[in-house]
Formats: C-alpha cells, sequence, structure tokens
C-alpha cells in the first residue's frame, strides 16, 4: 500500500518533468538543454528528486515505527490529513505548475537564452519538488514524534485526568465541542445506527456564505444597475480598439507596413521565407508544386483568375475571393508575410510542375516592369 | 408505553442486483472513455466505421457513466440504505424488479441507438423520444417505489440522506420532463421544442442540474449514510446538514447559465448564472466538511481502512470540483477555460474521484455484508485506491495543461495584429496531453479490474442473505416530542409529502425566474429579418451533422472576443438561432467554431475533407466520414420534417411540405454541378451533397448583401451563395 503511494508521487514527478519536452520545446528541444542555465534548473530538480525518494525510503521505515506506536497507545491520530495534505499538494502543486508554465506558450523574450515557458517550467517543477519535500518533512518530523503537536498530544493523553486537552486551531475555528464532551450534544437520533451531533454550524463558514451573497449583489448591481463594468459586446469594442491601436502603432514604426498598393517584387530570402509560409498554409488546395488540385487553381501556369501582377496576388491573398473558396488571410498572416508568400507564389510561374491542373482565367502577360528573362521568353 | 417489535426482512437480492449492474456497466462506459480519449491522440481507432466515430461513442461514454454506472450506484444505495433508515422493507419487489429491469433495458436501448445514430443532439439527453417516455416512466415507478417505503417506514423521522433522494427524485423528473419536450418526426426521430437561445437556456439548466442532481444529491444522500457507517462515527452537525441542504439544492438550480457565458444568451440570464455559481461554494463545502469532520476521531481507521480512504478522496474531489466550479464561472477565468479541455479535466476530478471513488467505497463496504463475508483482500482494495488515485492525477493534470495552452494559443496575436496560430497548431501542440490523459484513464480502469476480481473473490467465498430479519415496534399513533427532535426542522422530518413539495418549490423557483422571461420577453432574443428558415437539403445535412455527433467536437458559438472574430468571423447574435430545433452550439471545441463556416471554402474542399481530414488540414484529428459519400439522402422523410418544423413555428410556405423535395433536389443538383467542375463526380442524391449545403449555409445569413437577403425571402429560391 505505502509503495503504491510512493511510486505514485514519484511517478507523478516523473510525468511532470516529462510534459515541456513533449509538448512545448519538442522542436527545439536541443537549444534549450544546451542553454547552461536550464542544465543548472534541471540538475537541482533531478537531485531534488533524489532527495524525495530517500527522504520517502526513510518516511517509510518511520511511519512502520509509528503505526506500531499508535497500535500501543490506540489513541485517534491525525496522520491523515497531513497524507491528504500531500495529496491536495499534489493535485493543485501539479495545476500550478501547469498554469505557471502555460502562460506564455508565444515565446517572445527569454530569460538567459532560455525561453520562459521553460524557464517557468523547471522552476515550476522545483517549486513543486521542494513543496513535496517540505510535505515530506514534516510528516516525518511528525511521525519521529519531533513535532510538538505529537509531544502535546502525549503529554495530553498522560495527564488527561489533571488537565484539558487543548484542541487544535481547526477544531477551535469551528466552534466545535471536544470529543470528550461530545455525548452532551449527541440528539440521541438512532438512524440505522446512526446518530447525529448538534455541533454549531461554523462561524467562518457563515462568514464566507454571507460574503458570496454580497458578492452576488455587488456583482448584479455593477454590471446591470449602475453599468460600472462592461457587458460582453462592450468587452470586445475595448478590445478591437485596443488591438487596432497597438497594431497601428507597431506598424508604424516597422517597415512591415505593406500593402496592396506599395508591395513590390523582392529577392531570395523573403521567396525562401515565402516558400515556408507557402508549405504551411496553402498546399492542401494549391498542391506542393503550386500545381494545383481539385481544390485550387494550378499557380505555376501564365493564366489568372485574379490577375498575375504582385499587387493583384497580394490582394487575392489578402482579402481572399471567399465565393470561389480563396480564404482571407488578412488575420492570420501579417503584411509581410503576405507580401513574401506572394512572392513566392509569383516565382513559381513557369516552373511546370508534375500533374499541374489545366489553366483557368485569363492568360496574364507580364509587364514592362516584370523580370527581364520573363519578357525575353514572352517575346519568344 | 408498551412497545411490540414486529419482525421483518429487508431484501437484499436487489440490491446485489443493482450493485452487479453498477459495476458492469462501469466497465462498459469507462472502456468506451478510453476508446474515445485515445482517439483523440490516434484517429486511426475510429476504424472509418460510423458507430465507432468519437461523434457517437462519446454521447455513449457520457451517458453510461452517468446513468448507466452512477445511476445504478444511487439505486444500489438507495435500495440498500433507504430500507434501513426506514426500517422497513421496500415497498413493492415486484416495482424493484421493474425498475432494475426497465433502468437496464433503457440503458441498452441507449447504447443501441445512439451508435445507430439516433440522438437529439442534446448533451446528455441525446436519447429519442420514445426512450425519453420510457425513463419517464421507470422513474415513476421509482418514486412510487421510494415514497411507498417512505409512507410505511417505522421511523418516525426523516434522516438527511432521505431529504436528499427525495429532492433527488422530484428534481430530476422536472428536469427530464422539461428538457425532454419535443415534435417527434418519425419512431426514432424528433425535433426539439425549443430553438437556438431558449433550447441552450433550457438544456444547460438540465445539463447543469443533471450534474447537480443526478451526480450530486443522491451521493450527498448515500454518503450521509455510508460514512458514518463505515468510520462508526456520529455525523457532525444535523444543523449544518439542514442549511446546506436547503442551500443548496435552491441555489445550484440558478447555476445553469454559466455554461453559456459569452454566447448570445442574454447579459442578464449569464449574470445570475455567475452570482449564484459563487454562492454555491459554501452550501457544497458544508457538504464536504460535515462529511470529512464527521470522520473526527476517526482518521486512525482512515489509515488502515481503504473504504475510509475512498470516502476521503472522494470528499476532497468534491470539495475541489465545488470549488473549481465557481470559479470557472467568472467570466475571465471561464473566457480562457470554456471549450477547452481545462472543463474536461474538472468534470473528470468530479466524476473519477466523487462519484467513482464514493462507489467504490459504498460496494466495498455493503458487498462483503449483504453476503456475509469479509472482503476478499483488503490490500488489493488499497492497491485499487492508490491506483486510482494516481490515475485521477495523470488523468486531470494534462488537460488542465492543455487547456490553458490552447486558450492562450487561441487568445495570442503578433504585434502586427494577426493571428499567431492557425487552430491546427493549436490541437497539433496538445496531443502528447492526450496521450498522457488516456494512460492516467487506463490507470483508473486497471483499479476498477481489480475491484472486479476482489468483488468476483469475495462473492464466491460467501452467500446473499437474501432476506435480512430485522426487527422494530411500530409506529405509534401518537407522536410524543423528546429532546432529540425538537429542533423546527424536525417538523417536515415527519411529514414527506411536505417534504416533496416544499423540495419541488425550492427547487422551481430558479429555473422558472430564468427561462420564464427568456421565453416571453421579446427583447431578449432580437429578430433579424436576414435569417430565414433550412432549405430541404440544408435541413437534411443538418440532421445528418446531428446524427454523427460533429456538436461534440465543434462548436456553433463565436464569442465576441477580439481573437474569435479574427479567427472566425462577426460574432454570433441571439436572432441567428431562432429556427434551430435543436441548438447545436455545442460544449467543447476539439475542431474549431463553425458557425461562420459557411462560404469559406470551397464545395469541393467540404468533399475531400470529409471523405479524409487530412488531405486538406495535415495533422487533422477528425475521423473520416466515407460513408456520407456513398450513402443516400432519404427523400421520402422530408415531407414529415417540414410538416414538424411547421409546427415548431417554423415560417415554411402552406403545403410546402409537398413542394420540399423538388427544392432539394434543384440545390443538391447545383452543389453536384459544381463539383463536377472541381473534377468530383458524385450523384446529387448523397448524404455529403446535404451536408455540403449546410456547411455552406452556416452563418451566412447575416454575412449575405442586401441583394442575396432580398432574394432569399422567398424560401423556394435556394440559398446558396451566388
Amino acid at each position: 500500500m505505502r509503495w503504491a503511494g510512493k511510486v505514485s508521487v514519484a511517478t507523478v514527478l516523473f510525468f511532470t518533468m516529462l510534459l515541456p519536452v513533449q509538448s512545448f520545446a519538442a522542436p527545439k528541444v536541443q537549444d534549450a538543454m544546451s542553454n547552461p542555465l536550464a542544465q543548472v534548473l534541471v540538475a537541482i530538480a533531478f537531485l531534488l528528486l533524489l532527495c524525495i525518494a530517500l527522504l520517502g525510503y526513510v518516511l517509510n521505515g518511520a511511519a512502520e515505527v509509528y503505526r506500531q506506536k499508535l497500535k500501543n497507545q490506540s489513541s485517534g491520530g491525525q496522520v491523515m490529513p497531513s497524507v491528504i495534505a500531500v495529496v491536495l499538494l499534489l493535485l493543485l502543486g501539479g495545476n500550478a505548475v501547469a498554469q505557471e508554465a502555460a502562460t506564455p506558450p508565444a515565446v517572445a523574450e527569454t530569460i538567459s537564452g532560455l525561453s520562459y515557458t521553460a524557464f517557468y517550467l523547471l522552476v515550476g517543477v522545483i517549486v513543486f519538488e521542494i513543496l513535496v519535500i517540505m510535505a515530506m518533512v514534516i510528516q516525518l518530523r511528525y511521525l519521529a514524534g519531533i513535532g510538538s503537536a505529537a509531544k502535546e498530544k502525549v503529554m495530553a493523553v498522560e495527564t488527561a485526568v489533571v488537565k484539558k486537552p487543548k484542541a487544535n486551531w481547526w477544531w477551535r475555528i469551528n466552534n466545535a465541542v471536544s470529543l470528550e464532551r461530545e455525548k452532551e450534544i449527541d440528539l440521541s437520533h438512532d438512524y440505522d445506527g446512526i446518530s447525529e451531533l448538534d455541533n454549531k454550524v461554523p462561524p467562518w463558514w457563515l462568514l464566507a456564505f454571507g460574503m458570496s451573497v454580497l458578492f452576488g449583489v455587488v456583482y448584479l448591481y455593477r454590471y446591470h444597475v449602475v453599468h460600472s463594468a462592461p457587458l460582453q459586446i462592450e468587452e470586445l469594442e475595448l478590445a478591437l480598439k485596443k488591438g487596432e491601436e497597438q497594431r497601428t502603432a507597431y506598424l508604424a514604426q516597422s517597415a512591415g507596413n505593406v500593402d496592396e498598393t506599395s508591395v513590390t517584387l523582392m529577392d531570395g530570402a523573403a521567396i525562401a521565407a515565402g516558400k515556408s509560409i507557402y508549405d504551411a498554409n496553402c498546399v492542401a488546395c494549391h498542391g506542393s508544386a503550386g500545381e494545383g488540385n481539385a481544390v485550387g487553381p494550378n499557380l505555376t501556369d501564365k493564366y489568372w483568375l485574379h490577375g498575375g501582377d504582385i499587387k493583384d496576388i497580394f490582394k487575392t491573398v489578402k482579402y481572399g475571393w471567399p465565393e470561389k473558396g480563396m480564404q482571407s488571410w488578412k488575420e492570420t498572416l501579417s503584411p509581410v508575410k503576405i507580401a513574401q508568400v506572394s512572392n513566392y507564389v509569383l516565382s513559381l510561374v513557369g516552373t511546370n510542375p508534375a500533374n499541374a491542373k489545366e489553366p483557368q482565367g485569363e492568360l496574364f502577360e507580364a509587364k514592362a516592369d516584370a523580370p527581364a528573362i520573363d519578357s525575353a521568353a514572352a517575346g519568344k | 408505553m408498551s412497545e411490540q417489535l414486529e419482525k421483518f426482512y429487508y431484501d437484499n437480492k436487489i440490491v446485489k442486483a443493482f450493485a452487479y449492474a453498477t459495476i458492469f456497466w462501469g466497465v462498459v462506459g469507462m472502456l468506451v472513455g478510453l476508446l474515445i480519449a485515445f482517439q483523440l491522440a490516434f484517429p486511426i481507432f475510429n476504424f472509418d466505421f460510423a458507430p465507432t466515430t468519437f461523434g457517437r461513442a462519446r454521447p455513449v461514454h457520457t451517458n453510461a457513466v452517468i446513468f448507466a454506472f452512477v445511476g445504478n450506484g444511487i439505486f444500489m444505495g438507495v435500495y440498500y440504505s433507504l430500507q434501513r433508515l426506514c426500517k422497513t422493507r421496500m415497498f413493492s419487489d415486484r416495482l424493484g424488479w421493474i425498475h432494475f429491469w426497465g433502468w437496464q433495458t433503457i440503458i441498452v436501448a441507449a447504447a443501441v441507438t445512439l451508435l445507430a445514430g439516433y440522438t437529439t443532439g442534446k448533451e446528455y439527453a441525446e436519447l429519442e423520444w420514445p426512450i425519453d417516455i420510457a425513463i419517464t416512466l421507470i422513474w415513476v415507478v421509482l418514486g412510487i417505489n421510494l415514497f411507498g417505503t417512505i409512507l410505511k417506514r417505522r421511523e418516525r423521522h426523516l434522516y438527511v440522506a432521505i431529504w436528499f433522494f427525495i429532492g433527488t427524485w422530484v428534481t430530476v423528473a422536472m428536469l427530464h420532463i422539461v428538457n425532454s419536450f419535443e415534435m417527434p418526426v418519425h419512431f426514432m426521430k424528433s425535433y426539439s421544442w425549443y430553438a437556438g437561445v431558449q433550447d441552450a437556456l433550457v438544456q444547460w439548466w438540465y445539463g447543469h442540474n443533471a450534474v447537480a442532481f443526478f451526480l450530486t444529491t443522491p451521493y450527498l444522500g448515500l454518503m450521509y449514510y455510508f460514512i458514518p457507517k463505515a468510520a462508526n462515527r456520529p455525523v457532525y452537525s444535523y444543523r449544518w446538514s439542514i442549511i446546506h441542504f436547503w442551500a443548496l439544492i435552491f441555489i445550484y438550480i440558478w447555476a445553469g447559465p454559466h455554461h453559456l457565458l459569452y454566447t448570445s444568451l442574454p447579459d442578464w440570464a449569464q449574470s445570475l448564472g455567475t452570482v449564484f455559481s459563487i454562492m454555491l461554494i459554501l452550501p457544497s463545502w458544508g457538504g464536504m466538511l460535515n462529511g470529512l469532520m464527521t470522520l473526527r476521531g476517526a482518521w486512525d481507521k482512515v489509515r488502515e481502512d481503504p473504504i475510509l480512504k475512498f470516502f476521503v478522496v472522494a470528499l476532497t474531489c468534491y470539495g475541489m470540483s465545488t470549488f473549481e466550479g465557481p470559479m470557472l464561472s467568472l467570466k475571465n477565468v471561464n473566457a480562457i477555460s470554456h471549450f477547452t479541455d481545462w472543463t474536461i479535466a474538472h468534470v473528470h476530478v468530479g466524476a473519477l474521484g466523487w462519484n467513482g471513488f464514493l462507489t467504490f467505497g459504498a460496494i466495498y463496504w455493503l458487498i462483503p455484508r449483504i453476503f456475509q463475508t469479509t472482503l476478499y483482500s483488503k490490500k488489493m482494495a488499497a492497491n485499487h485506491f492508490w491506483i486510482g488515485t494516481l490515475g485521477i492525477i495523470l488523468y486531470a493534470v494534462p488537460l488542465y495543461w492543455a487547456g490553458f495552452t490552447q486558450a492562450l494559443m487561441w487568445k495570442e496575436f503578433t504585434a502586427d495584429g494577426t493571428l499567431k496560430y492557425q487552430f491546427l497548431q493549436t490541437v497539433t501542440n496538445i496531443l502528447p496531453m492526450y496521450t498522457l490523459r488516456g494512460v492516467g484513464g487506463l490507470l483508473y480502469f486497471v483499479g476498477v479490474i481489480m475491484m472486479v476480481y476482489n468483488i468476483w473473490k469475495t462473492v464466491a467465498s460467501g452467500k446473499l442473505l437474501v432476506n435480512e430479519a430485522a426487527e422494530a415496534p411500530a409506529l405509534a399513533k401518537v407522536f410524543v416530542p423528546t429532546a432529540g427532535n425538537s429542533h423546527w426542522h424536525s417538523w417536515i422530518e415527519r411529514r414527506p409529502i411536505q417534504m416533496l413539495v416544499f423540495s419541488l418549490i425550492v427547487v422551481a423557483i430558479g429555473g422558472a425566474i430564468e427561462l420564464i422571461p427568456t421565453f416571453l420577453i421579446k427583447s431578449n432574443i432580437p429578430t433579424i429579418a436576414a435569417v430565414k428558415p433550412y432549405t430541404p437539403l440544408e435541413l437534411e445535412g443538418r440532421d445528418i451533422y446531428i446524427r454523427e455527433g460533429c456538436y461534440t467536437c465543434h462548436s456553433q458559438m463565436v464569442r465576441p472576443f477580439r481573437d474569435e472574430v479574427a479567427r472566425y468571423g462577426d460574432y454570433s447574435k441571439a436572432g441567428e438561432f431562432v429556427y434551430d430545433h435543436p441548438f447545436q452550439w455545442g460544449s467543447k471545441r476539439t475542431g474549431p467554431d463553425l458557425h461562420r463556416l459557411g462560404g469559406k471554402y470551397p464545395d469541393s474542399w467540404h468533399y475531400n475533407h470529409m471523405l479524409q481530414p487530412t488531405l486538406m488540414s495535415p495533422g487533422s484529428i477528425m475521423p473520416n466520414y466515407p460513408w456520407l459519400l456513398d450513402d443516400d439522402i432519404d427523400t421520402d422523410i422530408i415531407p414529415a420534417k417540414i410538416r414538424a418544423m411547421q409546427k415548431l413555428g417554423v415560417p415554411y410556405p402552406e403545403g410546402y411540405d409537398q413542394k420540399a423535395n423538388d427544392d432539394l433536389l434543384k440545390q443538391a443538383g447545383e452543389i453536384a454541378a459544381r463539383l463536377e467542375k472541381d473534377k468530383i463526380k458524385t450523384a446529387p442524391n448523397k448524404e455529403i451533397i446535404a451536408m455540403i449545403a449546410y456547411l455552406q449555409r452556416l452563418g451566412t445569413d447575416i454575412k449575405a448583401k442586401p441583394a442575396n437577403a432580398a432574394a432569399k425571402a422567398d424560401v423556394n429560391a435556394v440559398t446558396q451563395q451566388p
């Protein structure tokens, strides 16, 4: 039974450590692990894990001794609550780690070369392990009889006749009648042997319940009487406005502010960037080489449904032609990326891939500003 | 006072039957759960076979674990405890067996029909109308047996467990009947009586309270019986049980709209859902703490006794999920959690921890007792406990992680104001979590198998005590109050009928205040002139969409968030759903939202995508739907469907049922022609054509230009994009 508990702790920790590697860091496991900070953190985490294993072993022995003692005394212990505390810690801790680590899935900045995700994840694991160790130490102290609670208890048992045993904080805040005097509040009900005590409702519980009702009143008052908090459509308007402000501010100070009137032909690096955008988004409908398929038209011939100029292609990608099945990409791709992928598409013209779809649309003749080779070829 | 002791016998045979059924359906339901868990990580497990695809198997899983596993668990516990708490045999053995076999028949019928694609498309209420009626009848049989027993009791006062049983019975009856109003089309097809926003509100008033009154209140009743019995301790506080019982059942019923935050539901109803969810924390915790504090002075037993361990973790999980639930009802948390796996993790902490562990504890406790023996292996039960706990952790943690990650990825914008991730990227990113979750579920299942073996050996070593002898005095004609029942509340504890009526009044208030204004006040659902009824072909496609359970993975509700408006299009308006019988907003986005799908892709894209989604979206985990390409549309049923819709108030012209098929064929022909242009040859009478028609219609009514909107005024006109 206890081995199972220990194994579960270890397994959870093991999986907690595994998770990031599989999900976030998967494509860049190598970069992350070659980072010195990451190595240090992983080493600490590993050492702590060893400590936990060691402590678990000691705890196991101590628990056995304690259990013997308990059997001899046959006094009501308070062991299980701490076991539950560990279980709770496991659950909540795991949860906290998950949330902490997941907060910035998009890595824009780094901490000493380590992504936020990886950093917080590792720190989260370490904090979690420390919490587990602390919980284990507390329990060990308790089992070994070092903990003051245990001492008091032993003393209380010995001097029960003389001194009233002191209830711990939990029972005090609940206004509970002590175990010894519970006969006085027994309602002498007998439902199939079940009797009921008439303990008071914990005052903190009543207070908290009252607070939750107050929360409800204030909430409804704010949203529906004085309107001091935004309802959902107002919230959307605020978010859109803020988003638009950020966007214009960013575009104003970056070179990325390109549109269908200002887009120009670009060279090698941009076309290479365009290719990766194409591969990620366009192949399903236009084929891996732009040959077209049952859904999208061939991009490699000289026939275009909506114009074959760079400005036309930019416009097609940006706004789409929804009635023909071409979707708009302006919410998904930034203006620069649209320019890059449009240039890549233009670079496909004349590549003659296998299985090319038959031409659709108008024959588009390159104008004078198109690359010289093309016009030369067209001239022949 | 001379008391004549009466001799009578408790019926253990019916308890045994329900216990076996609990275990059997638990195994079945969890196996299906494992299947669908691994389908998400490895779509090959959909087997390209309609009945085993996720969309049809998922309702089987939810229905099996809720109504078959937990349902039989409730009846096992009620039939065991009620007899003993009332000091009498059950009212009627015959009604008990009708109840037992009736319920099992309903479960089998449910599993078969759901796999065959007969569904109403409303979560946890998917069963078609004949089964709904059967459920109502069996529930009445249970009610008669329950109240018959209570009325012939030899115990003057009703113990708190029985209050919960009464509250459960009357509320489930109310929920089931109101939510199941539907217009039959034929023997196994119906349309929800309500449409759109109203249907959503009724559905989640039901859905939320199925959790409250099927998974919570009856189990609190069982908790109040089995924990004091197993720990041999008095209940901590009688007063507390009174206040938390009434507060719980009164407040719970209001909280349904928290499933619909940021949807087209009116703001005031959403806010009621939020505030009542917050108020629900303490009444829920009253139950958990009163249970845990009953164990005061028995914690040394918890160390030794696996049964008490199960109960303690059950209560702890109950406390955690009833705290988490209200937190998820706060708008800012819900904006992240809703439609993600966070919700799935949340419900499973409750289902696996609270319902599962309480059931296991009760089974381990009562089986040896009715078989007059001891448990075969305490050690194995303890190992079941540990492996089950580990299973819950391994199930929940990856899904919390997945949900949180995915929501943040959905919302992430780049600095230039574009969405950072394609939807598909947010799915493939969390696939390892789905695998881990499956492993967690598998561990939990291994624990259940250990229990099956343990119980098997226990039963083999004992003999069922079919009729357990007991004796008690009959109730005296005149009631003489004693000190133990001088509390004002003991008045109603002596009066089961008043208890029933008063419970019904208390639970009816919240529902009435939320539902009635939403139905009667027009401003709650502003009408939109451009929104027209579905064409016959689209309606048929919609029925296929419902049949295949698309709503289990796709929402049709663009929430008013910047990222959703950017990703999907204009946010959804209440007036757009007025002809949606039933609504299909969904509750989970394993795939993207579909409400603005219409016109986004060409017909040929949909054709290929339904045949094999990975053709159009490499990496997609959606199942293949090849049978839609082969199966014919059933045109015979179309007139009946139109007539049913007319009865529900959908404004098709008089006599349109007879013309519907002409329009259907015309529209189908146009789609087939468009597909042919893209070199896809298909007959126009295939189901895929109807499906494409529906998908292309979705959300286009208010997208359409004014000229198109005018053309749509005539429903005979084909509403396809030009």
